[in-house]
Parts: C-alpha cells; sequence; structure tokens
C-alpha cells in the first residue's frame, strides 16, 4: 500500500518535472507587468494586444502558418510518393530507400543548417520562404514516409486485387480504395509535418531573413533584446498549437 | 463452344512449378470445382483465370476469345475472395455498387440492381450497414453480391466458405447451389472441402502437385477413382496394399501380404501386372458376414443413424466400416465380408 503510494508520488513527480516548466509560460502571457515573474502579481490581456497590434509579430505568425502549410503540402505529396515507392521495392532496396529518407532527421541538425545555408547563398534563397519550406520539407518529409509507410504495410493486398477484379483501372483503385484506406497515414503525417515546421528553430535562424521570419524565431530575436511577456504570448500561441495537433491525431488513430 | 478454355497452361515461381502444363474445358453454365490439398496448384488456376497471375505458358480462351494477356479489369470475371476482401470503408451497398460504378452505369441503374441482388442474398435493408457490423455469414454473401451483380461471364470462388463454422457452412452451400439452379453462370468453385464439393459441383476437378488427376461428377470420381490419391481425398476409403497378379478383361487380381484371399476388382487405368498397387473397399461395402474374415472390433462410434466401426484382422490390417446401427451390435470378434462388385485396384498415386 505504501509501495503504491510512493509509486504515485514518484511519477507525479516525474511528470510534473516534465510539464511544469512548460505550462508556467502560459500564466506569464497573461499577466499585467512589463516583465516576467511567476507567478503574476496582476492579470490582463496587455500583451495579447501587444503582440497582435504589433504588425511585426502578426507577420512573424502568418510566416509561420504560411511556411507550414507549404511544408506539409510539399511533404505529404511528396512523402506519400517516397512510402508507395519504398512499399514496392525489394527488401535491400527497402532498407536502403528508408535510410536515405530518415537521413535528415539523423544528421544533426546544425551541420545541416550550415550546409543548407552555403546551398541556399550560393542561389541567392537566403531569407526566402522558398529556402525554408525546402529546409523543413527536409525534416517532415521522413514523418510522412513513415506514418504512409505503416498504412500502406496494413493495407490488404487484396482489396486492389478485389477492386480491378470488380472493373476498376489503377486511378479508381487509388481513388475509392488505396487512399481512404491510407488517409489516417496520409493526415497523421500531414499533422506531424506541420508541427515539425511550424515548431523548427535552428534551420531556421540560419534561413530566415528580415522580410520573412517565423515565430520561433522572432521569439529567439525578441528574448535577446528585450525579455517581455510578448515572447509567452508568441509561445503560449505554439503551445496551443502543439496540444491541437497533439489532438488531431489522437482523433485520427482513434478512427 | 467451352466457355472457358485452359490451353497448355502452366506457372513456375521461380523455377518451382506451382502448375504443370493444363488443359480444361468449362461448359457454359457450368459449376466445375477444383478439389485438392494446399499447394496442389488450384488457386494458381483460378487466378490464372481472373488475370491475377500470369501463366508462364498456354492460352486462357473465354467464350471463344483469347484473354491470356488481358488485365482483371477487363474481363468481366466476378471474384469471391477467401476471406471476402471487402472494402471496410464502404457500406454493403457501397461494396455491391463497387464494379457497377467502375462500368459507369447510371444511378438509377445501379441502385436498383444493387436492391435487387440485396434482396436475392436475403439482404435488404442492410445497405447501409458498414461490413465490420455484419456476421461472417452476411460477409459472405455480400461478397457473392458484389461478385454477381457485374453479370460477370465467369464466378470464380477460392475456399469462399472457409471462414465460416460448419452448420452456416451446409446452409451456405445450398444457397449458393440455389442460386446457381435458378440462374446457372459458369463457376469456377476452389475448395479443399470434398463434401462441399461433392454437394455443389456439377464436375470436380481433383489437382494435387501441381497437375489435375482425376476430373468427372462426384459419382465418377467416387466410384472409379484413377489412383489412391483421389480415392483418399473423396470420401473415406481403406485401401489394402499389394501387388498385382494378373489382369484380364479389366478385372485385376491383388495379392495382400499377410492375408490368404486375394482381391478381385475393377482396374483402374495404368494399371500394370507385378506393380504395387492397393485395393480400394469403401467403409460402407464392409459388412458383418458369417464365415468371412475374423475381425475384432478395435473402436465402434455411434452417428445417429449409421455407426462407424474400426476393425483389426489378424493380419494387422485395419478396415474401417459403416453401415447402419443394428448391424454391428455384437462385441469383440466379428466375421466381416465385403461386396465383392465394388472393389477397385488403383494404382499407388506417384508422388
Amino acid at each position: 500500500m505504501t509501495g503504491r503510494l510512493a509509486l504515485n508520488g514518484f511519477v507525479a513527480l516525474v511528470a510534473a518535472f516534465l510539464v511544469l516548466p512548460i505550462l508556467a509560460i502560459v500564466p506569464v502571457a497573461f499577466s499585467a507587468q512589463s516583465f516576467i515573474r511567476l507567478p503574476p502579481e496582476n492579470w490582463s490581456l496587455r500583451w495579447w494586444g501587444a503582440f497582435f497590434n504589433d504588425a511585426s509579430w502578426r507577420l512573424t505568425l502568418l510566416a509561420s502558418l504560411k511556411v507550414a502549410t507549404l511544408t506539409t503540402l510539399t511533404s505529404v505529396i511528396a512523402g506519400t510518393a517516397a512510402a508507395f515507392g519504398i512499399a514496392r521495392s525489394g527488401p535491400r532496396g527497402r532498407a536502403l530507400l528508408t535510410g536515405l529518407f530518415l537521413g535528415p532527421v539523423m544528421t544533426p541538425t546544425i551541420v545541416l543548417a550550415v550546409a543548407l545555408y552555403s546551398m541556399a547563398r550560393a542561389t541567392g534563397l537566403v531569407g526566402t520562404a522558398t529556402a525554408l519550406v525546402i529546409a523543413h520539407t527536409m525534416l517532415a518529409l521522413p514523418f510522412v514516409v513513415l506514418t504512409v509507410g505503416v498504412s500502406l504495410d496494413g493495407l490488404d493486398r487484396r482489396l486492389l486485387l478485389a477492386a480491378a477484379g470488380l472493373g476498376a483501372g489503377s486511378s479508381r483503385i487509388f481513388r475509392t480504395v488505396t487512399l481512404p484506406l491510407i488517409a489516417p497515414g496520409v493526415a497523421g503525417g500531414a499533422v506531424f509535418a506541420f508541427v515539425t515546421s511550424f515548431d523548427e528553430v535552428v534551420l531556421s535562424i540560419f534561413l530566415a531573413g528580415p522580410t520573412v521570419k517565423t515565430l520561433p524565431v522572432r521569439i529567439w530575436e525578441e528574448i535577446r533584446l528585450e525579455y517581455t511577456p510578448v515572447v509567452a504570448v508568441g509561445a503560449t500561441l505554439m503551445l496551443l498549437l502543439a496540444l491541437s495537433a497533439a489532438g488531431a491525431t489522437r482523433l485520427l488513430s482513434r478512427k | 463452344m467451352s466457355a472457358v478454355q485452359f490451353a497448355g497452361i502452366s506457372k513456375t515461381f521461380a523455377a518451382v512449378s506451382a502448375l504443370r502444363p493444363t488443359d480444361l474445358d468449362i461448359a457454359q453454365g457450368e459449376f466445375l470445382t477444383l478439389l485438392g490439398p494446399s499447394g496442389s496448384g488450384k488457386t494458381t488456376l483460378l487466378n490464372i483465370c481472373a488475370g491475377y497471375l500470369q501463366p508462364s505458358a498456354g492460352r486462357l480462351m473465354v467464350g471463344g476469345r483469347d484473354v491470356t494477356v488481358l488485365p482483371p479489369r477487363l474481363r468481366n470475371m466476378g471474384m469471391v475472395f477467401q476471406n471476402y476482401a471487402l472494402f471496410p470503408h464502404l457500406t454493403v451497398a457501397e461494396n455491391v455498387a463497387y464494379g457497377l460504378e467502375a462500368r459507369r452505369l447510371a444511378r438509377d441503374e445501379i441502385a436498383r440492381r444493387v436492391a435487387e441482388v440485396l434482396r436475392m442474398i436475403r439482404l435488404d435493408g442492410y445497405g447501409d450497414r458498414a461490413i465490420r457490423e455484419l456476421s461472417g455469414g452476411q460477409q459472405q454473401r455480400v461478397a457473392l453480391a458484389r461478385a454477381m451483380v457485374i453479370q460477370p461471364d465467369i464466378l470464380l470462388m477460392d475456399e469462399p466458405l472457409g471462414a465460416l463454422d460448419r452448420q452456416l457452412r451446409k446452409e451456405v452451400q445450398l444457397e449458393i447451389r440455389r442460386l446457381h439452379a435458378d440462374r446457372p453462370r459458369t463457376t469456377i468453385y476452389v475448395t479443399h472441402d470434398q463434401e462441399e464439393a461433392l454437394v455443389m459441383s456439377d464436375r470436380i476437378a481433383v489437382m494435387r502437385a501441381g497437375q489435375i488427376v482425376q476430373i468427372g461428377s462426384g459419382a465418377d470420381l467416387y466410384e472409379r477413382p484413377v489412383d489412391t490419391f483421389v480415392a483418399g481425398f473423396l470420401g473415406e476409403s481403406n485401401l489394402l496394399e499389394g501387388t498385382v497378379r494378373n489382369i484380364t478383361n479389366g478385372q485385376a487380381t491383388l495379392a495382400v501380404p499377410g492375408l490368404a484371399q486375394t482381391f478381385v476388382g475393377r482396374a483402374a487405368e495404368g494399371l500394370r501386372v507385378g506393380a504395387v498397387a492397393a485395393a480400394l473397399l469403401r467403409p460402407e461395402t464392409i459388412r458383418p458376414q458369417e464365415g468371412g474374415l475374423e475381425a475384432r472390433i478395435v473402436e465402434r462410434v455411434y452417428l445417429g443413424e449409421l455407426v462407424a466401426v474400426r476393425l483389426k484382422l489378424a493380419s494387422g490390417h485395419e478396415l474401417c466400416s459403416r453401415r447402419l446401427v443394428g448391424e454391428f451390435d455384437a462385441r469383440g470378434v466379428v466375421e466381416v465380408g465385403w461386396d465383392a462388385g465394388a472393389i477397385s485396384i488403383l494404382p499407388q498415386a506417384s508422388v
């Protein structure tokens, strides 16, 4: 009995250790003070107003959403196609291709950042949304390849034979059988891709410029200049998005 | 003209022969069963017919047209898969309508034909159900409906009743037979269940090791099997191994080591004097007979109107008998005989 109690207590402590620092940022965003202090002495939406009335913050939020959306689009299309290719290749090609696609996640991010920066400089893409989308796609693609790959592995091939036997051509089969059945994997990959891009800092710091700046980059810059609760607003927004993404994947996997 | 004609069709997987060159003609409206153990090539033959497998050699003619290289979607065949392969994300009606939509029929025509076929399989009112809400037997019928609604030239079924329990299997067997009798459609049915084959088929092709060993009606196969394999696969059989002494006028004499008397019976084709062969005695032909061979009753199983008895001869041979209850009342040692006219002498199946 006491052993059980001690165990529960320990688990609670570990959970608190993991979650509290993250949750602590939320009350700060609703503080009335001009500096970050926990807990805030007075509550207000002052910093939310400051965030959304400042055109530069709004722009970074929009830039983040735009880059994340484009990244999701490109990595879902390319990743789904890649997953099909991997599923069709033999056992050796399969291992090779999977390794290749997982490469960018295994590479230290800073190495990737330096490499991409030099490429972007050479092509004049530094500071453009294109550069960010390309970089983020490299990181997001593997998630799509993996989630779609799992869905494809679970797809009963006889369903495709049955559809063909009933007179369906390959595009009809893809549209009416394959795609609906792997949709949870595609959607899961899309959520991962979006979050990966929205959350990405290192590559973005290297590749962002004055005109295109994502939210995490702006928070990072802001925090080095002045330490006001407006960064907490930005962080809370990101937290909200991550939580809704987690909720979305749960809903999708339950289906 | 045959509805389906396999001409020298064979299939080799990586140097392993799955189907040896096979000729097979199926008549219009015929219900043909491919019967055999797993690995005998029956599903390979079916998949070649459906177009899911390309034969390594030979030609497949359907209605006089060469369809050997035609893709499955252009063959107009209805396939019922072993585990049905129903689309899990579609409703019952959508599953049934799938082949009609692929044929781009008008919406009201599709609705009419789906409703009609659902009524035929007694699932009207189930159109909006999800597949997972149906029982195994209902799913089986949906699979059948999906294959039949496209009015296929040929209906193909790959062990369609394998996943059902015994009682349900019998019901569906009769249902399939009823549907076939109502509207005869050329059907190729694959099973390893001899009873199923006997109940439903016009003809049965017994397959082993990638080839058809014998083809004929159930009665043909049961009464005149070509070898010990077919005899063992259809019905219960007692096979007594021995040597062929002579063959005259289609009657062979077999000497069985350990038994004083010889067995005379119909000589199967390919039987040679001096070769090892077996005498086939069906269980229902073995009965108590005064003055017959002495046998000990090892086991007696009551089957309702019949009783199954396992007998052991002094020579050590075992015989199974199935007779009406009351005929084998005695216990211990009995004297048994058999109907002399019902014996076949069969060559050993070559492995």
